[in-house]
Order: C-alpha cells, then sequence, then structure tokens
C-alpha cells in the first residue's frame, strides 16, 4: 500500500503556527498501516504541537480526528462541515487525501503532515519497502516477479550494471540490487534463458513521464452516467 | 423472549459491565450462581481499589462477609489458572477487599424512603430471604421480616458454626441490609402465630423462603432415646449457647458438609473422639474436599462405604453403632440409590450418635393455608414465576430448589424478589424471568498456557490443628496487604481484555504482531479472542487507528484526566511535579510513598501506558514523567518491558524534537521488597529532573 | 569495416589492441585536454574520454573528444544512460559524427549519489534520466549505423558510422550469469568491449572460457581493462569498495612492501609504489594478452596519464600500429 513518513515536528510547527484554530486530521488505512498518519499519529503530531505552542506562548487551538479514509467522498462527507470549524486542516493522509480534501473541503487550507513516498509492502514489522512504481505497463511476467523499474536504482530493463556490490546496489547497502534477485529468481524459475533477450526501448508513457493518469471501470461508469442522465431528464 | 433482568436491583456497574453483558462471561463469573463479577472485583483489589471492589461484590451478594467466609467458590473450582498452576484465592481476597473497606462500608448505610405504597413479607432471613429483602426494599418497597429463630440469617446464624463463620461478619451483612429500613420479626412462628394466608392478607405480596431446616432421622431400630442426636438441633444448640450433652466418643452419621459441621464442633466442645461413618467412598463424598481435609487434621476419622443398620444399646446407654457394607451409592443413571452386602457387617463404639443425613422443610409454616404440598411433602411451585398454588405467595430457595449453597439461594433470591416486583407491577411474571445459564470463556489453548508465568497460589494461614480445636474462634488468618496484591495479580483478567472496533480497525496486524499470547485474529479487521487474551494491554496503545479498547478500563483515562491529576502548578515551584505511572502488582497504591510533588497514576501494569497519556503529561506542564515497572522477572505479562522501553525511546526521541530534554521521562525499574523500593527509586529520578531549567516560558 | 576508426583497424589487424583514458577537467578551459592528449598520443590506438565519471560535472565527452581529435589522439566517447534522454542521445550522436567522432562506449554511468565517492559535492539530487539502459543503447547505435533509422522509426539522411562498444563487468555478481550479460550486449551489437579493471586473472580467465564457449570472442574485441596501481592504499580501496573488482591479497602485499622499504621517507614511498604499480601492470597486460579470445587492453592510468607511455613500452606495446 501507499507508505510515507510523517513530516518532521519542526517543519509541522512553521506551517501551522499561524493559524489559530487547527485541527489534525488523520487516515486510516494505508497511512496508519505504516503508522505515520492514522489516528493515533494525528493525536501524537496533535499533542506535541500543544506542547510547541505553549512553549511559544501562542494560544492556539489544537484538536485531532480521524476517519477510515480521506480519498472516498462517503467517509469525508459526514465530517466535512465539522472541519469547516478550523482554518487550517493538518491531514496526515497521503497526498492523495490532501489533494482530494483539499478538492472539497472550500476556503479552507489542508496541509500535509506526511510525505508519501511510494508503494510498498512489510516484509517485517516497521519495515516498509518500495517494490512497484506504477509504471502503468507490467513487466514482472519476464522478470520473475521482480520489478526493475520500482527496485533497480537505474531502471534497466537489461541488467546488471557493473555496480553490482557483494549483491547490493552501488547506491546503498540498504537496496538489494534488483537484477541480482531477478536473476537468482528466474533460475529458481528455471527460466533463466529469457533473460538472454534484450528488453527494447521502453514505452514509458503508461508511467507519470506521460501526465497525469486515470482509471475508468467502464461498466461501473456506463451505469453512473446512465444516471446521471436519468435525474437530468427528470429534473 | 422478551427478559426482565434482576439489574434492576443493582445499581453499582464497574467499568466494562456493558459490554460483559454481550460477550461470554469469565468463568469464575459464569459459575457463581448470582454471576458475581469476580474478575471485575479481583482486578481492582489487584490496584489498591478495596472500596470500588467491595462495590462489584455487594452489587449481586448481600451476605458478602458471609461467602467471604463459607462459599464454597464455584469461581475457584472454574478459575481458568486451575490447569496452569493453582486457581485464584477469590474467597479469601474477598475477605480481605471487605475488610479492608469496612468504613466505606459504614459510610454508605442508608435509610430507602418507602415509595411504592406496597408491603411485602418475608418468612424466613436466610440467603434467599435476606437477598430478596434487599432487593425490594433497595427500589421501595415496605418489608417485614418474620424469622422463627431468636436472630435473623436462618441456617447461617442457627447451623454454620462459629468457627466457620463469625457472628461478626454476619452482622455486618444484616446491618448492611437493615438499614435499608426493614422491619424484623423473630422469634416469630408462621403457621402457629398466623397462617400464611393471613400474612398475605396483611401485605400485597408474601415471600416464603424457610429452607430446610429440619433434620431428617433414620429409621432403624435403637434410634429412639438419649444418646442419638439430630443435626439441626445439635447445631442449634451451639449456636443459641445451649451447650448439648454429648459423651467422649461421638460418631458422627453423614457424608455432606453438615456432617462436618457436626463432627467438627463435636471436637471443639471437647471431645476426645470424634468420626464419622458415611455411604460413600472419599471420592464420592458430597462434602467439600477441604472440609474433609481440615476435618481430618482435626483428628476426625471417616469410615467410608458403611451404611447405619441399628444402633446398639445397653439399656438406655449407647453402644455404637451396627454397620452393613455398602457395594455401590449411585446407580447407572447417577440417582442416589444405595446397595449393601448384608452379609458384610461391622461395628463401630460410639457413646454419642449424631444423624446428618440430610434436611427437609418444616412444613408447619403452610399449616392452615391455601398453600399446596404434594403427596411427597414438597410445597407445590412454578419455577416460571416462583409463585406457590396461591396468587401472591412466592417461593424462594431451598424449600424449593432442593439443598444447595448459600450463594446458589441469594441467586434464586433475586429472582424470586424480581417476580414478586412484576407481579406487584401488574406484570404477567411467566416469561419474564431471566434464566441463569451464561456462556463462558473456553479454557486458556495450550499456547497461551505456557506463556502464563507461573505463581503459586499465596496458602491461606490456618491455626495449627491442635489449637483450633480448642476453641469455636475463626481459624483462618486473613491476608496480609502484600499477599492480597500478590495474589489477585494472579489473575489473568478473563473477559476484561482487549475490544477492537470494527469501524475503525484495518487489518494492519499490528495487534496481532504486538501480542504475546496470539490473541488477534486478523482477517477483515481484527477480532481479540477472549479466551486467549491476557488483559495485559500491551496492543491498546499501538494500534494506529486507536481501534482497541479494554473493557476493564478507559483507555483514555489518563489522558482525560492528567489536568485534574496534576493540579494547578506554582510556577515559582521548587520541587518538580512529576507524573508517576505506577506499577500496582506488589505494593497497591497506599504503599508507593512518594512525596507530593508526585503526581501517582497507578496502573496494573505499565503496558498499558501510551505515548499519549505521557505527552498529555508534558502538554499539562509536568516536569517529568516516571514510568515506574515492577522487575521482569515478577511481571505478570511477557514482553512487556521490551514494548515500553520502545515507546519511551520514542517519546524522548519526539521531545527532543521540541528541544525538551531526553531525561525527563524515564522507564524505571522498582520492586516491593527493600532491595529497591519504588521512593528510593522515584527519588533518584527526582534529583535529575530538579535543577532544569523550565521547557515553556 | 563499420566505421573507419583507428581503433577499429587494429583490431581488424589482429594486433593487440591497446586503448587507454582521458579524464576532462572541472573547467570551462579545455588546455588539460590538450596537454593530457599529448602524454597519450602514441601510446595508444584510441583514448576513452570519460563522460562525468563517478557523476561529477566535468567537460562532457564529446567536446573533449574533439579538443582530443584535433590534437591527433582518436577518442572513444563515452555515452552514459543516467544524464540523457534517448532524444538527447541520438542528437549528441548525429553530432559527434558529424564533428569526426567515430568510436562510442555506451555505459550506463554512476549513479548521480556517487559525486566521486562522496568526495565532492557532485549533484546527488539530479533527476536519474535512465531513459534507456545500455543494451538498449547499443542498439540504438547499431539502428542509426547499419539501418539508418532513428530509435522511433525516423529516416537518417546519412547514418553516424560508429565502432560500438559496451563494458564488462567479468566479475562482478551473479558470476554465472554476466557471460550471458556479455552475449547481450555482443547481439545487441557491440563491436568492442572494455572491461573493469582485471587483478584476479584465475577469475578472468575462467570467465573468459564461457564467453568463448558462446562464441563472443569471435563476434566482439574483448580488451582486458588494467588499472594501474598508484600506492598500496589505492588498491586496498579497489578490493574491498569498488564493485566488481577483487585484487590478489599477493598484489596488496606487493604495494604494502615497496612502501615501507621507503621507511619513512614520503616522496621515495611514493616513488616506489608508482614503480611497483607500474610493474604489476605490465605483469597484468601480459597476463590478459595471454588469454585466448582477448583482443587488447584498456589501460587505465586515473589522473596519472603521464605513465602510460612507461607501462606501454614496459609491455612491449611500443610502438602502435599506424594505418593510412
Amino acid at each position: 500500500m501507499i507508505v510515507g513518513k510523517q513530516k518532521p515536528i519542526e517543519e509541522i510547527w512553521h506551517m501551522v503556527r499561524d493559524f489559530k484554530r487547527v485541527l489534525v486530521f488523520g487516515c486510516n488505512t494505508c497511512v496508519a498501516v505504516c503508522h505515520a498518519g492514522g489516528g493515533k499519529e494525528a493525536e501524537t503530531i496533535a499533542s506535541l504541537l500543544k506542547i510547541r505552542a505553549s512553549q511559544e506562548g501562542l494560544d492556539m487551538e489544537i484538536d485531532h480526528s480521524s476517519v477510515m479514509r480521506h480519498c472516498e467522498p462517503e467517509y469525508l462527507t459526514p465530517v466535512i462541515d465539522g472541519l469547516r470549524r478550523y482554518d487550517l486542516v493538518l491531514s496526515t493522509a497521503c497526498g492523495v487525501g490532501v489533494n482530494f480534501l483539499s478538492e472539497r473541503i472550500g476556503n479552507i487550507p489542508v496541509y500535509p503532515g506526511i510525505n508519501t513516498s511510494f508503494y510498498g509492502a512489510v516484509p517485517e514489522a516497521g519495515l516498509f519497502v518500495e517494490l512497484c512504481a506504477g509504471c502503468g505497463n507490467c513487466i514482472l511476467h519476464l522478470t520473475g516477479g521482480i520489478c526493475p523499474i520500482a527496485r533497480c536504482s537505474k531502471t534497466l530493463m537489461n541488467g546488471p550494471c557493473g555496480g553490482t556490490n557483494r549483491g547490493k546496489c552501488e547506491v546503498s547497502d540498504d537496496i538489494d540490487c534488483a537484477w541480482y534477485l531477478i536473476v537468482e529468481r528466474m533460475k529458481q524459475l528455471g527460466t533463466l534463458d529469457r533473460l538472454t533477450e534484450i528488453q527494447p526501448p521502453r514505452d514509458w508513457s503508461t508511467a507519470r513521464d506521460g501526465g497525469p493518469r486515470r482509471v475508468s471501470v467502464e461498466h461501473i461508469r456506463a451505469y453512473e452516467e446512465a444516471q446521471t442522465a436519468k435525474e437530468g431528464g427528470k429534473a | 423472549m422478551q427478559c426482565a433482568t434482576t439489574a434492576i436491583f443493582h445499581t453499582y456497574h464497574p467499568y466494562g459491565a456493558e459490554i460483559k453483558e454481550t460477550r461470554p462471561y469469565s468463568p469464575c463469573r459464569a459459575a457463581c450462581p448470582a454471576h458475581t463479577d469476580v474478575q471485575a472485583y479481583v482486578g481492582l483489589i489487584a490496584q489498591g481499589r478495596y472500596n470500588e471492589a467491595f462495590e462489584v461484590i455487594t452489587a449481586v451478594n448481600p451476605i458478602a462477609s458471609v461467602c467471604s467466609y463459607i462459599c464454597h467458590h464455584p469461581c475457584e473450582q472454574a478459575c481458568r489458572r486451575c490447569s496452569i498452576d493453582e486457581p485464584l484465592a477469590v474467597r479469601h481476597l474477598k475477605r480481605f477487599a471487605i475488610e479492608r473497606s469496612l468504613q466505606y462500608r459504614h459510610a454508605k448505610r442508608r435509610h430507602i424512603q418507602k415509595t411504592r405504597g406496597k408491603s411485602i413479607g418475608i418468612v424466613g432471613s436466610g440467603p434467599a430471604g435476606l437477598a430478596a429483602a434487599r432487593d425490594l426494599a433497595s427500589i421501595g418497597y415496605d418489608i417485614t421480616i418474620y424469622e422463627k429463630h431468636p436472630v435473623l440469617g436462618g441456617m447461617l446464624a442457627a447451623a454454620i458454626p462459629p468457627y466457620r463463620l463469625p457472628r461478626e461478619a454476619l452482622k455486618e451483612d444484616l446491618d448492611d441490609i437493615l438499614a435499608l429500613g426493614i422491619e424484623v420479626k423473630t422469634n416469630f412462628k408462621v403457621g402457629e402465630e398466623v397462617t400464611l394466608d393471613e400474612l398475605k392478607a396483611r401485605h400485597d405480596a408474601v415471600l416464603v423462603a424457610v429452607g430446610l431446616s429440619l433434620s431428617r432421622s433414620l429409621n432403624i431400630p435403637g434410634v429412639e432415646g438419649e444418646g442419638v442426636l439430630l443435626a439441626i438441633p445439635f447445631l442449634e444448640d451451639i449456636a443459641f449457647g445451649k451447650g448439648p450433652k454429648v459423651g467422649n466418643n461421638v460418631l458422627v452419621i453423614g457424608g455432606g458438609n453438615v456432617a462436618m459441621d457436626v463432627a467438627r464442633s463435636a471436637r471443639r466442645l471437647g471431645v476426645p473422639r470424634v468420626s464419622m461413618v458415611c455411604l460413600e467412598s472419599a471420592e464420592e463424598m458430597p462434602a467439600w474436599k477441604w472440609e474433609v481435609d481440615e476435618a481430618v487434621e482435626e483428628g476426625i476419622t471417616i469410615n467410608h462405604r458403611w451404611g447405619p443398620k441399628a444402633v446398639r444399646r445397653d439399656n438406655e446407654r449407647v453402644l455404637g453403632l451396627e454397620v452393613t457394607k455398602v457395594l455401590s451409592v449411585f446407580d447407572k443413571e447417577g440417582r442416589f440409590n444405595p446397595t449393601f452386602d448384608h452379609n458384610i457387617t461391622n461395628f463401630i463404639e460410639a457413646d454419642t450418635i449424631i444423624i446428618t443425613i440430610g434436611q427437609m422443610c418444616d412444613n408447619n409454616v403452610f399449616k392452615g393455608s391455601s398453600v399446596k404440598i404434594d403427596e411427597r411433602g414438597r410445597v407445590v411451585w412454578s419455577q416460571a414465576t416462583h409463585m406457590s398454588s396461591t396468587p401472591g405467595i412466592f417461593l424462594a430457595g431451598e424449600v424449593v430448589t432442593g439443598p444447595g449453597s448459600a450463594i446458589a439461594a441469594v441467586a434464586n433470591g433475586h429472582r424470586a424478589a424480581l417476580a414478586v416486583h412484576l407481579y406487584l407491577q401488574g406484570e404477567n411474571v411467566e416469561g419474564l424471568l431471566p434464566s441463569f445459564e451464561r456462556e463462558k470463556i473456553s479454557d486458556m489453548p495450550d499456547t497461551v498456557k505456557e506463556r502464563v508465568a507461573r505463581h503459586s497460589r499465596i496458602k491461606i494461614r490456618h491455626l495449627d490443628p491442635e489449637t483450633r480445636c480448642k476453641t469455636f474462634e475463626h481459624f483462618e488468618f486473613s491476608y496480609s496487604e502484600e499477599d492480597a496484591l500478590k495474589e489477585a495479580g494472579r489473575c489473568r483478567g478473563c473477559g476484561g481484555g482487549a475490544v477492537v472496533d470494527s469501524n475503525k480497525c484495518m487489518a494492519c496486524l499490528t495487534c496481532q504482531r504486538v501480542c504475546p499470547y496470539d490473541a488477534p485474529k486478523v482477517e477483515a479487521y481484527s477480532v481479540i479472542r477472549p479466551e486467549y487474551c491476557q488483559a495485559c494491554g500491551l496492543c491498546a496503545p499501538e494500534c494506529p487507528a486507536q481501534a482497541i479498547s479494554m473493557v476493564s478500563y478507559d483507555v483514555r483515562q489518563f489522558r482525560e484526566g492528567m489536568k485534574a491529576l496534576i493540579g494547578s502548578l506554582d510556577p515559582n515551584r521548587h520541587e518538580p511535579v512529576i507524573v508517576a505511572f505506577m506499577c500496582t502488582h506488589h505494593i497497591g497504591v497506599g504503599g508507593f510513598n512518594l512525596p507530593e510533588n508526585f503526581r501517582i497514576a497507578p496502573v496494573h501494569c505499565i503496558s498499558r501506558v501510551d505515548i499519549l497519556d505521557i505527552l498529555k503529561a508534558f502538554e499539562c506542564g509536568a516536569d517529568g514523567v516516571a514510568v515506574v515497572g515492577c522487575t521482569t522477572e515478577s511481571c505478570k505479562f511477557k514482553g512487556v518491558h521490551e514494548r515500553v522501553e520502545a515507546r519511551v525511546k520514542r517519546i524522548q526521541e519526539l521531545l527532543s524534537m521540541l528541544s525538551i530534554d531526553r531525561d525527563r521521562v524515564a522507564l524505571l525499574r522498582a520492586s516491593s521488597g527493600n532491595g529497591n523500593p519504588y521512593s528510593k527509586v522515584c527519588g533518584g529520578f527526582a534529583e535529575t529532573i530538579r535543577n532544569k531549567r523550565s521547557y515553556k516560558p | 569495416m563499420k566505421s573507419g576508426s583507428n581503433l577499429e583497424r587494429v583490431i581488424l589487424s589482429g594486433v593487440p589492441a591497446v586503448t587507454a583514458e582521458l579524464g576532462p577537467p572541472m573547467s570551462a578551459d579545455g588546455s588539460e585536454i590538450i596537454h593530457k592528449a599529448h602524454l597519450l598520443k602514441g601510446y595508444c590506438d584510441a583514448a576513452n574520454i570519460t563522460d562525468c565519471q563517478t557523476a561529477v560535472v566535468r567537460i562532457s565527452s564529446i567536446a573533449g573528444a574533439v579538443l582530443a581529435l584535433r590534437e591527433g589522439l582518436e577518442p572513444v566517447m563515452q555515452m552514459t544512460c543516467r544524464d540523457r534522454n534517448r532524444i538527447a542521445m541520438q542528437a549528441d550522436l548525429l553530432g559527434a559524427h558529424a564533428l569526426g567522432i567515430r568510436n562510442c562506449l555506451c555505459i550506463a554511468g554512476d549513479h548521480q549519489k556517487f559525486s566521486a565517492a562522496g568526495r565532492l559535492k557532485g549533484h546527488p539530487g539530479a533527476k536519474n534520466v535512465y531513459d534507456v539502459d545500455t543494451i538498449q543503447l547499443v542498439g540504438i547505435l547499431k539502428k542509426m549505423r547499419d539501418e539508418g533509422l532513428q530509435q522511433g522509426g525516423d529516416k537518417l539522411d546519412v547514418p553516424p558510422k560508429f565502432f560500438i562498444g559496451a563494458s564488462w563487468t567479468p566479475g562482478g555478481e551473479p558470476l554465472d550469469f554476466r557471460p550471458i550479460n556479455l552475449k547481450k550486449k555482443v547481439d545487441a551489437g557491440a563491436d568492442f568491449i572494455q572491461t573493469q579493471g582485471i587483478f584476479d586473472v584465475e577469475v578472468f580467465k575462467s570467465q573468459m572460457q564461457k564467453a568463448r564457449d558462446l562464441g563472443l570472442h569471435e563476434r566482439t574485441a574483448i580488451l582486458g581493462g588494467i588499472i594501474v596501481p598508484r600506492t598500496a592504499m589505492m588498491l586496498k580501496y579497489m578490493d574491498s569498495s569498488v564493485a566488481g573488482v577483487s585484487v590478489p591479497k599477493s598484489l596488496i602485499e606487493r604495494m604494502a612492501r615497496a612502501r615501507d622499504a621507503a621507511g619513512d621517507d614520503k616522496k621515495k614511498a611514493k616513488a616506489l609504489q608508482e614503480e611497483e604499480g607500474i610493474r604489476i601492470a605490465v605483469e597484468l597486460i601480459h597476463q590478459v594478452l595471454e588469454i585466448p579470445g582477448v583482443k587488447g587492453v584498456h589501460i587505465q592510468a586515473i589522473e596519472w596519464e603521464s605513465a602510460i607511455e612507461k607501462i606501454v613500452k614496459a609491455a612491449g606495446l611500443y610502438p602502435r600500429p599506424v594505418f593510412d
């Protein structure tokens, strides 16, 4: 799921200090899983900000609350009037949530409390690793399920390069060389010979390089549009 | 089926009472006939909150002091520690809590105004009658108790000997009830002085709770005459100080609890030789095992598997009892149906024989009334309504249930009180009375049992058998506070543990990873399985969605009460104000011995301390926060110190981001022994804080 | 003849080829390149002009190559995948060819985090491009040269005739995959290969055997990489920190002994180590050239271009062949 990390409290403080009534608004889906922005972390940030405010002798109202998700209107609608009581909402959802809420809340700024980073998994409790880059054209069937776009620092399609250092990427010892993993995996699967095929230059337009994307589930959209048309007809 | 509940009588609800009604009960509570919330009060004792424990106990039990001495504690037999080491000494803890809350108890006594305009006559003042009396008086009915004995209490006063039940204990219970404003008529024999029908005319309803106050006798040769006594008259004589006439060699026929009372009382009268004879083998004896053990310690011999045949006399003098060999006591269906081998006989010497083979109702109470008795001499009643054949005359207790325990009679009395109340409100009682059957949490899985630290039950100390036989004084020593807290700390909090709000949970698996006992099962959302959960409280502070709450306490308690706990702060203070989360496992709240600048937040285990609680303390201006736990070896739970250490480290990180010194928060270890007392450990911490400059302007 | 470059001719002639390396300066003034070109001219068949090596900004490889060309030194331009997308790459290649450059080495490029192993500030925050990887780039050059087409399919009026090179790290992990990795480069169209520095000759021998088994030695010219050690410390560093390079203990010990023989005299220690380093380099050259399938050496004397003359002469590789 989406993984992010809380912004340092000093940075958050500087974002919020000029406001009088602040709500720290948590999201209990992805960012709760990575312990960055769930209800608990929202309350923690609120508590820290209160202490900070009192250190500077500032009189601020700082509250906290949370909902299941910030990225679907059904979760926001029941609470959005309450959000408008504040002059700033500090959303600890991922960037998606901040965007989505900003478009709906009206005259009130929504600031981000976390830095959203990647799509990742949880190999061990408390550890989150990037495994997918959302390139829009998945080729994992060609690389044994290990993504060279997300996990190779140079996004090589025909790796490895000469920088593999004891199975780790030249960039950092914390990064496994993706191509090392790919080769070993395909050995395990008995499909190593596929790697002799040269992958031609890639069409990156399905990735973010091609502009912001959208996915439309046709059968649902067809239904929704028909409903809207009906209501439009009635009105 | 709509069910009324006896909860209308019980206004005290410990935290979590509501949610516990929707889930299986802890086995201790399910086993108690009155469903005392044992887990709640033991937990309160463990935190030194004795007055609250008293409230929980007495909410459903009007004879709490009595039970703390004589209850056969089915809760202990059901305790889930039985299959680990030994059950909690619940009864003894109950006694401790009641003794410690005596002042509170006395201050609570209140007279209740009679607001209902209806009166009820209760015949019999044993456990059932007393329970009904208290219940109905507490909601404003006018109650009169009619008791045939000179004192209230039924068999509690008349038959249970004082070495088992001190009179002072019974008096405390009675005083609580009488304080409500109940009229009492002792030495009053219903059926002689008035009939039940006449009584019914005086009141709006009558409840007959007369128990089984007559001893059964044996129809064998030689029974008539001197030297052969019946149990109840014998015990009553002792109770009322009349000094029954016994010889030097007493033989008690019977194997039940009353037989044990008779035998042990005989010992205390100074009889040098006391023995017993019963049909049952040692395993089959209906008496409670501990009674038998204590009797044997007191020098009483028991002859098993013999049936009484005849009393041998020499003129008037009793020589002993002729007995026949018993082959079996129960038949294939488990019914009492003894078989004998008449070819094998024996003779047991004795100069006094006391027959203790069971009790029956004194049907005199029904004399001249419309209340029907069946052909076997048993009063006719409906279990669904507690009513006799006469409308408005109700029945409760052993008179209708047959022989049972005091607490079972209490439960029956509650039910009857509800029936009377509904009747007087004009309701059709049928179908409205609750069943007392409750589902209980199942046994702990083996994987969990392995992880429960073994701590033996703190022994209840007795006077040695020699000494105690010389007197009718009670012979059990109360727990010291330290022992009580240790023993109460052994409780696993069954049913009092974590609960997940499925609306907030998003299956992030954190609780599953944190729990040392595998209690959470996460599919669409997490479910904490009560048979696994040990109520340690580790998971709730870790949940990133704050979806976990605890049945036994409010996880937000400290945050919400922090401002009040810290109070107003003198800006020129010399002594640092320190909030201390203190583990009460060994020492209870009173024993911390900390100076005033410490604001104490007692916890059953530091596992429940949330980083938000600590932050709140700083929000409210505390100079420092100490989390004081016991040592890892003595901790009741697994893995607590590592987790709490990580939390404290995190707080230190967060505080440093606000330029607040890390050493304003510390995780400390203390023990109740002299080794590392709480006062010393906390004092050291206060020193480090004292000279720091304020972190606020 | 694919490109007509000097390097190509030498290789075709069967004489063991010698390439060296010229590092451009961090400066807008090209005179250092001219100076270095003169140091190398005549002692190698072509010299690599590095392309922002270790992700540090220097005069670009193409500009440096042109400056070298003007001095009479045949350049091998390098193009990394890190900094340019395929459009810029192809445009630069067309331009390079128009300016007279005929050899191009395709490499991935050190990740911008490198910044000279942290000794310089560099630009670790730059967006890395890696639009295409090395093998794809080799393919692009081949397509442009042999089909006269851009990668996207548009026609080129005049195709660029490059002698296409790629790098190879025979000692990198996974070891058993490296020969296959080489095959892909060759299949894509690599005409010549320059390997990462070889110190452990045995490993290189065994990898070359595998390469020969795949017939790669006949389809491409493999030049063994020789890094000239300058100090014992440098050898140690390469063994521990440079990917794909392992140095036998014996060589490190030799350098260490040379240093120790000078006692406290720092100047003497430097001189003794440099002598030993050159000796080692020459030995390695001989050992590598003995391996069947190896068509030459690529000598890297990092920021020590002046040593090339000595080494080439001592290795018996002087004079270099000259073609009209």
